[in-house]
């Protein structure tokens, strides 16, 4: 049905009112950011101003305590991500392609796992490292995430090679192919946008998680959030820094987000909502 | 379905090293908070249990820790949270379901909170509750509404549904754009259909449309509850669970009792407690959302 023109007016209106909504605290700490420090709590709030980068100069540059913990955010995600895809893909694979017994207890276990409370891991888990002297290291962190990504790349892998048309790979059978040669040769390459789809949001959930770090890491392993959260420790706090590095730690998220398109949908329910 | 296993174990090869890693990883913490729930153990006065104290531990966790506010204070999160993300959610979902042009871009723009950590939510609202200069402070006093001195986040009566404010803000969106994915999923002939039986509005909408989304509803819901159920992040960096207890939820305060007061043995059995809520949850749920699941 079509809308009469001061119906699209008022979609429009309401639209614009729900954008306006969701995105002013997001760009109210861009332009904090930006802006001068003196102008930070000024009353009433300055709207204009000349934006400068000194915030990001100084927190990423000259002294730039904050670049080191900004690469170590790179190297966990990207470490926990790399970790888990062969641990999830074998598991989606079986999960998808064989009728195996106990399928819907294993696929609701890892589901449960997505659901604990991570907190929980924390006590037990910074006494054990501190005991094997590995508290600090990259690689507690990178496995510990581990109880996060592979349950969730398992069901959404496990979402995209169910997909994957299964009588391929009986034709393939049939001429004789063996299940590394199905596997490698069908099943994965008609996966791989699933997979490059999973990676992505394997590394969104490291790259926000914020509670392993905040025990597990140490003055040289921070990531970019938990060096965030330290301006809050020192006396006055500065908002500007603090802006800045949140800046740096929402753009990766984003960009990937924008990437990601249609299969946000997918990727958030874990598989559960084709979208 | 044809066989396409190499032999009767290959799917649980397949299965074997997610499942072990994981089971590692969690049998140690199972292990400890176990074994530990029946010790008194303070880590500044030693870093080895020091006595058993069979289930005394259950005891001090009411009596030495806020654990019943905090836990009223998390399902009141966890409930109204939902609640209102879902609703408020379905609202914009059927706001956007009207087929105008931009509407993509709209959802795009739309899901960046979604995409924050919640830590970062959690400075982007310490930042706009501040007392003195906050955007949203501001924006209360100059429509007339009163803030104490404290703040938003100082006040007892006002802590709690700040943090839950911030938490609606980040996690609306997901509704939206998930129920907008369930809407959309509706075929235009079941719509037409009602439309010619002559249901339109609200009915059209109570009748047809929200059944049609349940499996979503359902799987957000889930989801949503367990996630809001857990809130740590959020009241880590806004309130601290303060003022005194106004905004303490389980995690947090779980997180206080063990690596604040270092207080092991009570941190432990308070983990058994909560762990066995939350699995009593998840079993609810996974009845409910999964009931008519093709496995």
């Amino acid at each position: 049905m079509a809308l009469k023109p001061y119906q699209k007016l008022l979609v429009y209106a309401s639209w614009a009112a729900v954008l306006l909504f969701f995105l002013t605290p997001i760009v109210w700490f861009w332009a904090l950011a930006l802006r001068p420090q003196a102008t930070a709590f000024a009353m009433p709030p300055v709207f204009w101003f000349r934006p400068q980068l000194d915030a990001f100069y100084y927190t990423f540059v000259d002294p730039g305590i904050n670049a080191p913990q900004l690469r170590n955010s790179i190297l966990v995600s990207t470490g926990a991500t790399l970790l888990n895809l062969p641990f999830a893909l074998a598991a989606a694979y079986a999960l998808a392609r064989f009728p195996l017994r106990g399928k819907r207890f294993f696929l609701l276990w890892y589901l449960s796992l997505l659901m604990a409370p991570p907190v929980v891991y924390l006590i037990p888990y910074f006494i054990l490292m501190s005991r094997l002297h590995l508290t600090g290291s990259y690689l507690s962190m990178v496995l510990i995430l581990q109880t996060l990504t592979i349950p969730m790349s398992i069901w959404l892998l496990k979402s995209f090679i169910d997909e994957v048309p299964v009588e391929l790979e009986e034709a393939a059978a049939v001429d004789g192919a063996g299940w590394f040669v199905r596997l490698t040769q069908i099943t994965l390459p008609l996966t791989l946008p699933g997979i490059v789809v999973t990676s992505m949001f394997a590394f969104v959930f490291s790259w926000n998680n914020v509670v392993f770090p905040l025990v597990l890491s140490n003055q040289s392993t921070m990531t970019l959030p938990v060096g965030t959260m330290n301006y809050f420790a020192t006396a006055g706090i500065t908002w500007n820094y603090i802006a800045a590095t949140s800046v740096m730690a929402m753009l990766p998220p984003m960009a990937i987000f924008l990437l990601l398109g249609r299969y946000i949908v997918r990727g958030l329910t874990f598989g559960a909502v084709k979208g | 379905m044809r066989r396409i296993a190499a032999t009767r174990w290959q799917p649980y090869l397949f299965l074997l090293p997610s499942f072990l890693l994981l089971v590692l990883l969690i049998i140690y913490p199972t292990f400890f908070v176990v074994s530990n729930s029946v010790y008194f153990w303070n880590l500044q006065l030693s870093p080895v249990p020091l006595q058993f104290v069979g289930l005394k531990n259950f005891e001090l966790v009411f009596t030495a820790t806020p654990f019943v506010d905090a836990l009223r204070n998390t399902l009141l999160l966890a409930g109204v949270g939902t609640f209102l993300e879902f609703w408020l959610g379905m609202g914009i979902a059927l706001l956007l379901s009207i087929n105008l042009r931009g509407n993509s871009l709209v959802r795009a723009l739309l899901i960046m909170p979604v995409t924050l950590a919640p830590v970062v939510t959690g400075f982007l609202f310490r930042y706009m509750y501040y007392r003195e200069g906050g955007f949203l402070t501001w924006l209360l006093l100059s429509v007339g509404i009163p803030v104490s001195e404290r703040g938003l986040l100082g006040e007892e009566s006002s802590a709690l549904a700040s943090v839950l404010v911030a938490d609606i803000w980040q996690w609306t969106p997901y509704a939206a754009i998930l129920l907008y994915a369930g809407l959309l999923s509706i075929s235009d002939e079941v719509k037409e259909a009602a439309r010619v039986d002559g249901a339109a509005g609200w009915r059209l909408f109570w009748h047809i449309l929200l059944p049609l989304v349940r499996p979503t509803a359902a799987i957000f819901v889930m989801l949503r509850f367990m996630q809001l159920f857990n809130m740590f992040d959020l009241v880590l960096v806004l309130t601290r669970g303060g003022p005194g207890t106004a905004s303490r939820t389980l995690a947090y305060n779980l997180y206080q009792e063990g690596l604040a007061n270092y207080n092991i043995g009570i941190a432990a059995a308070m983990t058994v407690l909560i762990v066995l809520l939350v699995t009593l949850l998840i079993n609810v749920y996974i009845r409910f959302a999964f009931k008519d699941w093709e496995w």
